[in-house]
Order: structure tokens, then sequence, then C-alpha cells
């Protein structure tokens, strides 16, 4: 699904350059816990989260997330914008909450990496790392 | 057999640094794939100094990272002056953790992050003194 599709189901304010919203969402993973981001988010998905600082842009670089979905109106700061700009990570904020912005997206075909992997494979399950495949 | 060094950096992490937190696995990310290193590469040594990289933030008052690739190998050693592990056994189950609740509301602090270097390494040692400090060693291979 188109980033800009997205914003747009879920009235999102984009915080950073209009120029980075041109792109295709593959993966989506929703998490408050950066742990859990790191342990289980496929590479280059896009985040939502309610956790709003520093380390979350860190994570973003390291996992080359495709952007952050804040929930429940909270917002990022000045600086966070700023460097979210200058690392290419769109930051968007919607005043929904966690569970109704999983669930607009969920209806509307987006995926996590588990059950878009075992549709993928015909509906068998897979024991798959967040890492992509081999090429 | 000593293996040939293709490059060698030290990084140093000061503990409670939050701000930065994170910055030296980054740059490493950024110098991997530079070299032209296979994603799946990149991406397994970046998780893994992070994890390393935040485990000194939140619990350690100093810890230096070293970051050595060989012909088939990346090398990270990780030594730390802390307060150390008390049970390592404990420390490697997924979900034991011993962080602050200021330390969660960060976002960290569940209890993956020495399992998730296990995880995605092909080495692994850790060896730790209470109230000296932690040594973590892994390494990936590059193929």
């Amino acid at each position: 699904m188109q980033l800009k599709e997205i914003i747009n189901i879920l009235s999102c304010n984009s915080k950073t350059s209009e120029t980075l919203l041109d792109k295709d969402i593959n993966y989506v993973y929703a998490a408050d816990m950066m742990s859990d981001v790191l342990k289980s988010c496929k590479i280059g998905s896009l985040l939502i989260t309610g956790l709003v600082n520093q380390q979350v842009l860190q994570v973003s670089e390291i996992m080359d997330l495709q952007g952050i979905i804040f929930v429940s109106g909270k917002e990022p700061g000045a600086e966070m914008i700023e460097e979210a700009d200058c690392k290419n990570i769109p930051l968007l904020t919607t005043d929904k909450h966690m569970f109704e912005v999983c669930g607009i997206l969920y209806s509307n075909g987006m995926r996590g990496k588990e059950i878009q992997q075992k549709e993928e494979n015909g509906g068998r399950d897979t024991l798959q790392s967040v890492i992509p495949d081999k090429r | 057999m000593e293996e040939e060094i293709l490059y060698n950096q030290s990084f140093q992490i000061r503990g409670r640094d939050f701000v930065n937190g994170g910055s030296v696995s980054v740059q490493i990310k950024r110098i991997l794939k530079e070299l032209g290193v296979k994603p799946e590469v990149v991406y397994k040594v970046s998780i893994c100094c992070y994890e390393a990289e935040m485990n000194v933030i939140m619990y350690a008052d100093l810890g230096t990272l070293d970051f050595t690739i060989t012909f088939d190998d990346v090398i990270i050693t990780l030594e730390d002056e802390g307060p150390g592990i008390e049970n390592i056994e404990l420390a490697m189950q997924e979900g034991y953790s011993t962080a602050t609740p200021e330390i969660r509301e960060m976002g960290f602090g569940a209890g993956l992050g020495l399992p998730n270097i296990l995880k995605n390494s092909d080495d692994f040692k850790i060896n730790s003194e209470v109230s000296k400090g932690t040594k973590l060693f892994f390494k990936i291979h590059l193929n």
C-alpha cells in the first residue's frame, strides 16, 4: 500500500518533508518496546508506536524502517523531526489509538511479517528470520 | 591460527548516555554498508551491536566496543566496567530482565537483548564478574 494512502485512511499528519512520502509499504509492525522491534520486526517495515524518543529513530535506522506512525496524538519534538528529515525517515502522527490504527490497516489489507509470509507460502507456517532472504 | 585483520576500530560507550545510545551501532552499520558487506550480514551485525551497546548504556558505567573485520567474519568484543551479571543463565532467558522502570519507559528492558544477540550471531561468548563488569564476544560470518 502507498504511504500516502495510509496517511489518508488514518488521517495522519506528516511532520517531516513531504518528499519522503512517496513510497510503497509492504509490512507493518506495532510495538512500544524497541526490544520487540529489534527481535521481531521485519526489516523495512512501517512502525506504529506510542513511544516518542530518540531511540525510536536509532532503531529505525538500524532496521531500515520505512516510516513511523506515532499514535494517540503523541508529537515528536523539533529536534527529532530534524533528525528524521536528515535520515529520510518519515514521521507521521495520528489521534487514533494503537488498536484502531492496527485494525484499520489490517482491514485494508496490510499485514505483519508472519501472516504475509504464511500467505506467500500457501498457508503453511514458516520459521522466518527478520533478516531478508539471501539473494 | 591468527586471522588477517582487514578493518579494526574501537568505540567508547558511556553508561546512561541515552541521547547518543545506538550511535556506535549506526556507525558500524554505515561502515559495513560502505564496504559492500551483504545486507543480511549488515543487519545481523547492527542488530547485535545495538543490543550490546544499549546494555552498556542501561546497566554499565563505561564500555569499549572493538569492531574487527577479517576475511571470514565480523568480530565484536565489548568489555564494560559496571555491576556485572549475577546469573548469566537467567540473563540469557527471554523475558528475564533487571531493568528499572525508567529503562522500560525508554522502550527497553524486555529481557530480549542477549537472547537476540545469540540468535543473530554465529559464535557467542559472555563472561561477567559481579561489581567489575561484563565481557561479551560475538562473531558473524560474512558468507
